[in-house]
């Protein structure tokens, strides 16, 4: 896109203009159709009511979001958004290294590794979270290992624990936040880091005042990519929590296909939406204020 | 700035998109079937489909709430949908069925009458029993020693961290409901506080919630004991008869999931000729076989080997007479939003 409008003057004009719409409507189109049109759906029945049938019945009312506001759903929302920055967390402190660690490898074994955490995805996503369940189950392979290595006596109850879900949700999105911290790891110029060390900076100054700075855009880049969806994630609650605790994914999930309660389900996911969008508009100011 | 296409635009955009997606149909050779998942073997599909030359698409739901969302969603125009017993009975006071033909059904002669006319259905008129389950415990025999009769075991504080239930709300309260003695239907403010305090006990010693597959959890040794469909705890003990069944002691009820026809079908005559093959004493049979379920069929029932007739799951031994549950209406959102508060409390 930069690229488009950086070129467009030079050609002359309105007829590059028509160009580069055209190449942005299939863009255009899919997000009108996939996200403007669903979203203005959302809204709309987020003030609308439902019968007892669970159909949307179009008469205006405020109680849907009222009810949003609730203590038990902003208790949930905490909640998730408490897990989600956990998560977050572990994946930046884990990541991090991973990715640095990648970027300042010489080429040909540089690509193996960035292979090497690409492979999960040729697999799914659920196929994958069952993985897990045989890993730690009670009679699973972990528990197997330290009952024969006699590390404990008696199996770990791992499997549908608060912890259960938290390996779940930093597993599923650990390569969001290895990639683009690699991206901007691979562009930093080591000179810098060299100029820094010869300026007197220790090791950790160099790597507060220099490295993080440098690498900043891919770490804000990993947390959207990482924060956002772990907090509507469901499906590794109901599978690896054993939907014990829920978090606003499973509430929302459950408004529409078990409490048949579609306008409350639509409040909640506008809420929700809103939220995102501020975590964005946030992160985005951080970044503008620390590239400035 | 794109400007905006209107309204108009927009709808032809989706019409030439829905019409592109929609595969083409030749009337009476295909049937929508949404059906419960892990509810229809394999064979009896394809049996149909090799008989008759009608293709069956088999969309799956999780739960009859999913199933009613979907179906009054109005994305697909199913031919035949199978909702439990309760969810058939709003669809029918909605006037969302389509009366059956029986002069096309002389098949129905094999289902048992206990299974006909009943309250959900009282003429028989718009829906055929499928399969029948009660919901009752399953006990793990290895693992606990102590004798299991009701519910109040069950959720017994010694037992905490090593019980799974089904996913399910109504369920869980319609449990709370029987210890404390009122009839599963009455759901009220009243008798939801009343339980309320109960279920926030046991809830604090469920270790894991799961209507799709509960037996998994039981089978990996990650709890001892379960709350579940008759249908799951009856495959468990065809696995191994240490997981034992009980009909809990307070009250139990039974499900039935029916085949019936929605409005807006477009093959009611294969839809017709289909639930006519289920009908089947053979046909009902290999549904049996595979997914041990209470049969309504009687006829089918004659086929099983003593082995399955003897299974206490499917067929549990007395003559115990269960409850069902009925449609709700408002009431229902008050069953969620209290075990959605119960468990967040945790």
């Amino acid at each position: 896109m930069h690229a488009l409008a950086d070129t467009a003057p030079a050609h002359g004009g309105r007829r590059a203009g028509v160009v580069a719409w055209l190449l942005l409507a299939p863009l255009a189109l899919w997000l009108l159709l996939f996200v403007v049109v669903p979203m203005a759906g959302l809204v709309v029945y987020s003030f609308c009511q439902r019968d007892d049938l669970g159909r949307v019945v179009y008469d205006f009312s405020w109680e849907n979001y009222a009810r949003v506001f609730d203590p038990i759903y902003l208790k949930i929302l905490g909640r998730s958004i408490g897990y989600a920055a956990l998560t977050t967390v572990i994946c930046i402190v884990i990541g991090y290294p991973v990715a640095w660690y990648i970027a300042r490898q010489r080429s040909p074994l540089r690509e193996r590794l960035l292979l090497l955490v690409m492979i999960p995805f040729w697999t799914s996503f659920l196929i994958r979270t069952y993985a897990w369940i045989a890993i730690l189950k009670s009679e699973g392979l972990l528990n197997g290992l330290l009952q024969f290595s006699g590390v404990v006596t008696a199996p770990l109850s791992l499997l549908y624990t608060p912890t259960a879900v938290v390996i779940g949700l930093v597993y599923a999105y650990l390569p969001f936040m290895i990639l683009p911290i690699y991206g901007s790891a691979e562009k930093l110029d080591n000179a810098l880091v060299e100029a820094a060390h010869d300026l007197g900076a220790g090791p950790i100054r160099a790597f507060s005042h220099v490295i993080i700075p440098l690498t900043w855009p891919g770490i804000a880049a990993g947390i959207m990519l990482v924060f956002v969806p772990a907090i509507g994630m469901f499906a590794i609650t109901d599978l690896m929590g054993g939907a014990q605790v829920p978090l606003i994914g499973n509430v929302i999930q459950n408004q529409f296909f078990r409490a048949r309660n579609a306008p409350f389900g639509a409040a909640l996911g506008v809420v929700f939406t809103l939220l995102f969008i501020l975590t964005y508009a946030l992160a985005h100011r951080r970044r503008r204020a620390t590239t400035a | 700035m794109i400007p905006l296409p209107g309204s108009r635009v927009i709808t032809l955009l989706l019409a030439v998109l829905g019409l592109a997606l929609a595969p083409l149909r030749a009337a009476n050779k295909e049937i929508n079937l949404f059906a419960w998942s892990e509810y229809f073997p394999q064979s009896v599909l394809e049996g149909f489909s090799k008989e008759t030359g009608i293709r069956i698409n088999y969309e799956t739901f999780a739960s009859g709430e999913e199933m009613l969302a979907k179906m009054l969603a109005g994305g697909t125009a199913y031919d035949l949908v199978q909702p439990p017993d309760y969810i058939a009975e709003a669809l029918i006071k909605n006037r969302l069925l389509v009366p059956l033909d029986y002069t096309k059904l002389p098949g129905v002669k094999n289902i048992l009458p206990e299974y006909l006319n009943m309250a959900h259905d009282p003429e028989q008129r718009y829906t055929l029993p499928y399969m029948v389950s009660t919901v009752g415990i399953v006990v793990n025999t290895e693992r606990v020693k102590e004798p299991i009769t009701g519910l109040v075991d069950l959720f017994s504080p010694r037992y905490a961290g090593r019980i799974v239930v089904v996913d399910d709300a109504r369920e869980l309260v319609t449990a709370a409901l029987y210890v404390l003695g009122y009839p599963l239907n009455e759901i009220n403010a009243k008798n939801l506080a009343e339980a309320r305090p109960l279920l926030a006990q046991w809830m604090k010693r469920i270790k894991l919630y799961d209507s799709d597959s509960p037996k998994t959890a039981l089978l990996n040794g990650d709890v001892d004991l379960g709350y579940v469909w008759g249908g799951e705890a009856a495959r468990l003990w065809a696995e191994n008869p240490k997981f034992a069944y009980v009909i809990p002691k307070e009250g139990a009820h039974q499900f039935v999931d029916v085949m019936a026809i929605p409005q807006g079908a477009k093959n009611i005559e294969a839809a017709h000729r289909f639930l006519e093959y289920l009908l089947r004493p053979e046909v009902s049979k290999a549904i049996s076989d595979e997914f041990p379920y209470t049969n309504p069929n009687g006829a089918a029932r004659q086929l099983l080997t003593p082995e399955q007739r003897a299974n206490p799951a499917s067929y549990p031994p007395g003559d115990r007479k269960f409850g069902t549950f009925r449609h709700l209406g408002e009431t229902g959102a008050m069953i969620d939003e209290l075990i959605t508060d119960l468990k967040n409390a945790r």
